[in-house]
């Protein structure tokens, strides 16, 4: 039905306009400034002077910043092959009716996400302790032969970062999973039984296609959320301002803040993260052609 | 033009009028006086009580004093230096954040330069000398120091004493762990020691600085330069690697409050801790369960005749450049800092000794302390206050201790894969590894064109 009344072409506007006044100020602004930043380099409160592409090259001839790549693209990896299947699996099984307190285990395992990375890095800072963390005196009190001051958090630094993040994020993205699982026809799972398709076969070839467009947003979701870490190695590893032994859990983000708010080279630490936008932004772009052509 | 105007329009325009005249109308509260920022209550404890007894005397500028967690006073003071936002008249600085503050040319510190007015009231004399180097640059001092925490080594004297062990004959490092040896004990049987002699670890940075400042090492020297692979940092680290790993290993990390320092504590899995005075309060808090059970010592030297104590933390407190009143902000920090009222509370409250002089004739300092059997623990810090290290600011300080950590865990990974025993075995790959620290750090401070000399 078409109201009467026509609408003032100024209204929208109207509308828009607390949310782009916000945008402007603190998304569009800082944007364009940290770019300026980029090709600048300060020294104190007051020093800048234009270095125009010098940071970005400096960067490219960075060992410590390729190792914080390397580290974060080792996490990513972990993350992916770790989190995205263990929140599937918790999916299907909490999405099967015959669990009883499905709904109780589905809060449960959801909960974590709601206390953030800084929480977890302090609760698993002390799960891991030696001696006294509850990871090593459990594995202890079940096999005699281990190591109560087993190094979790100096030596296995990425299984302690990864198994972390997996507490945390795995309810998370169950989550989405759950909602794709529930619009999953029944119909068609039901016609596959009859042709004689096992429970494998119903997930391999009804299944998971119906879910890929979830799975492609997940995936996204990852890779992007890896490669910002930051609060958990800063918060597990704060004695050494985040980057761990040997440098081994130094993210991009741990090494752009450290650039920034500690050595106080601002203008470096804008191109390190205007660096890391480009990447997650091809990757974006790579992963929406991908996924594009998957559906076509 | 009515007709064109939506009830929705109408809304969302009387919300947005309303929302912003609230705002507009929220009281802003009043600025007056001096603002004094610190990062810790207990600082903020004390300031308020020499507030209290400053500010009927001076009813036209009081000073208010306001607490903000670490990270938040950093940020805050920080965005005041580089923005101009507002800042407090005089703001304490923790040591770890003060390189920040020294960044870029002097002219630009946010900090006004304090030495002309230490020397015209004739204060230098009057502060222990190291405990004003962290907050001087190039000569100039631009912050009272708040403390000396000198370090000693803290030990459980229970143990010690059961086993029959005279402490005074350690003087040296290898006398300690040659003498303690007998307690670096299993006691269940199930082949793994159940007391270490020492409590540090291959990533506990803030002991590895206590020790290579103690050997007269460090990380920068007098001009700022760093100066990681200095010889002295090869031999020191050479013989803490051995300690830290290895067939040898006789260190551990346990924390240092909350329940698991509580349950370690108890069950003596660690027999010493290096302790600067503030953790000598802090322990008395955490740990009360270990009264009568510990002592302190001097820290045993690197060599014969050698330092016995280094250095822990610390805190300054400035007067900001934005301080339309400096004579009268510097008139209250003399009156905070020098006062006997505060050391007196310093070290009740948080057994932290003062670095003004004329205030070590306190009597309190003398006074046995049964928690620590009766030592004048006051008085031992003090003995060794004078020769605290110096300590040398540097905006690259962070970056330092990240490429140092890396060496030293580096080069114990090296002593646990080749079971090495002998310092002298590993001196080679720690040269190596700190040579590597040392470029690394180097790299990223000529990375800036001012600290390079290539700024246009």
């Amino acid at each position: 039905m078409k109201s009467g009344r026509p609408h003032a072409p100024l209204t929208p506007w109207v509308f828009l306009a607390p949310y782009l006044a916000g945008f402007t100020l603190f998304f569009a602004w800082p944007l364009v400034r940290s770019l300026v930043l980029a090709t600048e380099q300060t020294y104190g409160p007051k020093v800048t002077v234009y270095v125009g592409l010098l940071n970005f090259r400096s960067i490219l001839g960075d060992p410590m910043f390729w190792t914080a790549v390397g580290n974060t693209a080792l996490f990513t990896a972990c993350s992916l092959l770790v989190q995205v299947p263990v929140a599937l699996g918790l999916a299907l099984l909490l999405n099967r009716p015959d669990i009883r307190g499905r709904r109780f285990f589905r809060l449960a395992f959801f909960s974590p996400s709601i206390v953030g990375l800084a929480f977890v890095a302090i609760i698993f800072g002390l799960l891991l302790e030696k001696r006294t963390g509850l990871v090593n005196t459990s594995l202890h009190t079940l096999l005699p032969a281990w190591d109560p001051d087993f190094p979790w958090r100096e030596n296995y630094v990425m299984i302690s970062l990864v198994g972390s993040t997996l507490w945390l994020s795995a309810g998370f993205y169950m989550v989405y999973f759950l909602a794709a699982l529930q619009n999953v026809p029944r119909e068609l799972l039901d016609a596959a039984s009859i042709d004689g398709a096992g429970s494998w076969q119903r997930f391999r070839h009804v299944t998971l296609p119906e879910i890929r467009p979830v799975l492609n947003i997940i995936v996204l979701l990852v890779i992007t959320g890896s490669f910002q870490l930051f609060e958990l190695p800063y918060v597990l590893y704060n004695d050494t301002y985040g980057s761990g032994p040997e440098n081994r859990a130094l993210t991009v983000v741990t090494y752009l803040y450290r650039t920034g708010f500690h050595s106080g080279d601002l203008g470096y630490a804008s191109a390190i993260g205007w660096v890391l936008t480009l990447f997650l932004v091809g990757f974006a772009l790579v992963h929406r052609h991908l996924t594009r052509r998957e559906e076509t | 033009m009515l007709r064109f105007q939506s009830f929705g329009l109408v809304l969302v325009t009387v919300l947005a009028a309303v929302s912003t005249t609230l705002v507009l109308l929220q009281p802003v509260e009043p600025q007056d006086g001096l603002q004094y920022w610190t990062f810790d209550r207990s600082h903020a404890q004390v300031a308020s009580a020499a507030a209290a007894n400053w500010n009927p005397r001076h009813p036209d500028l009081p000073v208010r004093v306001t607490t903000l967690t670490g990270p938040t006073l950093l940020t805050r003071m920080l965005s005041g230096f580089y923005s101009d936002t507002p800042v407090g008249d005089m703001i304490e600085v923790e040591r770890g954040q003060i390189g920040q503050v020294f960044a870029g040319p002097v002219q630009d510190i946010g900090f006004v330069d304090l030495t002309d007015r230490i020397d015209r009231d004739g204060l230098r004399a009057a502060i222990n000398a190291p405990s004003l180097s962290p907050w001087s640059l190039h000569g100039r001092n631009y912050g009272l120091p708040h403390d000396v925490h000198p370090t000693m080594l803290l030990y459980r004297s229970d143990l010690v004493e059961a086993a029959g062990i005279d402490v005074r004959q350690i003087e040296t490092w290898d006398d300690y762990f040659r003498v303690m040896r007998p307690l670096f004990r299993d006691h269940d049987g199930d082949g793994r020691p159940d007391t270490y002699l020492l409590n540090t670890s291959p990533t506990n940075m803030g002991a590895h600085e206590v020790m290579l400042l103690q050997a007269g090492g460090g990380m920068f020297d007098a001009a700022g330069q760093p100066v990681l692979n200095s010889e002295i940092n090869v031999r020191t680290v050479a013989r803490m690697v051995v300690w830290m790993a290895g067939p040898n290993r006789m260190t551990a990390d346990a924390p240092v409050s909350g329940p698991s320092a509580i349950k370690l504590a108890g069950e003596g899995y660690m027999l010493a801790f290096l302790a600067p005075d503030w953790f000598a309060g802090a322990i008395k808090k955490e740990l009360p369960n270990l009264a009568g059970k510990l002592k302190f010592m001097p820290l045993p030297a690197w060599e014969r005749g050698g330092r016995r104590t280094s250095v822990l933390g610390g805190t300054m407190v400035g007067i900001t450049k934005a301080c339309r009143q400096p004579d009268e902000a510097w008139a209250f920090i003399k009156h905070l800092y020098f006062a006997p009222e505060t050391a007196r509370r310093l070290y009740a409250t948080f057994c932290i000794v003062s670095p003004i002089k004329s205030n070590w004739s306190l009597a309190c300092y003398d006074e046995p302390d049964p928690y620590f059997s009766g030592q004048p623990v006051g008085r031992l810090f003090l003995n060794l206050a004078g020769d605290v290290p110096e300590r040398i600011p540097s905006p690259f300080y962070a970056s330092a201790t990240t490429v140092l950590s890396a060496a030293i865990v580096g080069s114990c990974r090296h002593v646990d894969r080749h079971g090495i025993t002998d310092p002298a075995a590993v001196e080679p790959e720690v040269r190596r590894r700190l040579d590597a620290a040392q470029a690394e750090l180097l790299g990223i401070m000529q990375r800036n064109v001012f600290v390079a000399g290539r700024a246009p």
